[in-house]
């Protein structure tokens, strides 16, 4: 059995007085691919965004490798060993593909330009884009941008990484090579925890899938389980309305 | 760098020219360009001065108005509506007579005093420009980057002022222009700038027609040239940017 990486406990978020996140409880362990998914509106985002802090919370907790993370430490510390996707990519315009990479490695970590740069070049090559390294991001299609962020991300050599509905704002056509990206980063044996509509993604790559519905985990089970034979009337419905399509 | 300092030499460069320029005119100007001259080089030095000095305090005061922290804001936003509250003749008047009264080390000559007050005064502007700025960069860049480990700080210096400079670079030079003219106003307090110089002319040789027509002329040559170089200056950085 593999150690427990992520801990979450009785996590509570509201925007207001509406309560989005109505008390989650998960552990992730090292290497597992966890896929969230659920109707709009169900806090997958919210739950994803809380867990580098990038939405507070009002209560519960949050542990990295048994780490409490709280807005009073150190966040960007703990930030460093989280990589995140976006649904938008967030690559900075301003910057070429390879400044992009090499940013955070030589301003946070402290990496030397060329060790930082010898490491991008790495990462490229690994998510196939390697030949637009001068490139600007606004020249790139949605899906060789993502592919740059989630190499970006992988720069900082991040524990787990989590995916914000990485395909939701890509063409179609572009969907299938960002997720290649994400399966082969899954075969390596990173941990992920990626907030998906992708369900053919899902069931192919996950070892378990969590289904949220009202601020709430609803099933959290293999993908075999959950889209064979759904134990709550939710999933059941949420996957007939998919299915239905 | 070198942008600015090709435009400083260009500016110095349009003044020489025009000062030869001056002199080849028929009276009244021709035999008073050195007052011209003399006057033109005033108003330029003050509109640099001033323009620093609120470059500076813009840039200070539009990130502490916008900050998350009350202490930082409240300052900001003083200054913010008292300068802009209040007519800019009257701060001028303000700095000059006023000041060395309540604090008598700060008995500044009419040249200071001007470039001071007028600096107060487009810093004031700047910083609401600088804050809009700031404001207009996408939330989701400051989320990208603090995801990445970067602090607040490192945030702000290379991913959000980058994009920030391109956005305000426009207005700014608008408030520049408009304190080029305004500098005029200094000729309340005695300070022998370009308009002072005109008017004293003026009322020396009785030919307000003339002396002033070239008093607005030189005014507009400058005012032209300042929005030419931005004009450049946009151009260049929106090839570097690729947005």
């Amino acid at each position: 059995m593999s150690e427990v990486l992520l801990s979450i406990r009785a996590l509570h978020k509201s925007y207001g007085s509406f309560h989005v996140l109505k008390g989650i409880d998960l552990d992730v362990k090292t290497k597992e691919v966890l896929c969230v998914v659920g109707p709009s509106g169900s806090g997958k985002s919210s739950f994803i965004r809380s867990i580098n802090q990038l939405e507070p919370y009002q209560s519960g907790e949050v542990r990295l490798h048994g780490h409490l993370i709280d807005s009073n430490m150190n966040i960007d510390k703990i930030r460093q060993e989280i990589g995140m996707v976006f649904q938008s990519f967030n690559l900075f315009p301003h910057l070429t593909v390879l400044e992009n990479l090499t940013l955070a490695p030589m301003r946070v970590r402290g990496l030397s330009a060329q060790q930082a740069k010898a490491k991008a070049l790495e990462l490229l090559r690994r998510v196939n884009i390697v030949e637009q390294k001068d490139k600007y991001p606004s020249k790139l299609s949605g899906g060789q941008q993502q592919r740059v962020a989630i190499a970006r991300a992988l720069a900082m050599e991040p524990k787990i990484m989590l995916f914000d509905e990485p395909t939701s704002a890509l063409d179609p056509e572009m969907i299938s090579e960002v997720l290649n990206v994400m399966k082969d980063l899954a075969k390596s044996g990173m941990t992920m925890i990626v907030v998906t509509h992708e369900m053919g993604f899902a069931r192919e790559v996950a070892d378990r899938v969590i289904f949220m519905d009202g601020g709430l985990i609803v099933e959290d089970t293999t993908p075999d389980e959950f889209f064979t034979s759904p134990k709550h009337p939710r999933s059941q419905l949420f996957l007939s309305q998919i299915l239905a399509r | 760098m070198t942008f600015l300092l090709g435009s400083f030499l260009g500016f110095a460069a349009l003044s020489f020219v025009l000062g030869k320029i001056l002199v080849l005119l028929p009276e009244p100007i021709g035999s008073r360009s050195d007052l011209f001259v003399e006057g033109a080089k005033v108003t330029l030095l003050i509109t640099l001065n001033s323009a620093l000095i609120g470059l500076v305090l813009g840039v200070l005061m539009g990130l502490a108005r916008g900050s998350p922290r009350a202490w930082l804001r409240a300052p900001a936003l003083a200054y913010i509506w008292l300068i802009r509250g209040t007519p800019v003749l009257v701060q001028i008047m303000f700095v000059f007579y006023a000041l060395p009264v309540l604090v008598p080390q700060l008995q500044l000559d009419e040249f200071w005093a001007a470039s001071i007050a007028l600096g107060l005064n487009v810093g004031a502007y700047n910083a609401e420009v600088i804050r809009a700025g700031i404001q207009a960069v996408p939330q989701g860049q400051t989320e990208a980057a603090r995801s990445l480990g970067l602090s607040n700080v490192s945030t702000l210096r290379w991913i959000v002022l980058p994009q920030a400079i391109r956005i305000v670079v426009p207005p700014l030079v608008n408030n520049i222009v408009a304190l080029l003219k305004d500098s005029s106003l200094a000729s309340a307090i005695g300070l022998l700038e370009l308009t002072l110089a005109g008017n004293r002319i003026s009322s020396e040789t009785f030919l307000p027609v003339p002396v002033l027509t070239t008093v607005a002329a030189l005014y507009l040559i400058y005012t032209t040239a300042i929005t030419i170089v931005t004009t450049l200056l946009e151009r260049m950085m929106k090839l570097r940017a690729h947005v």
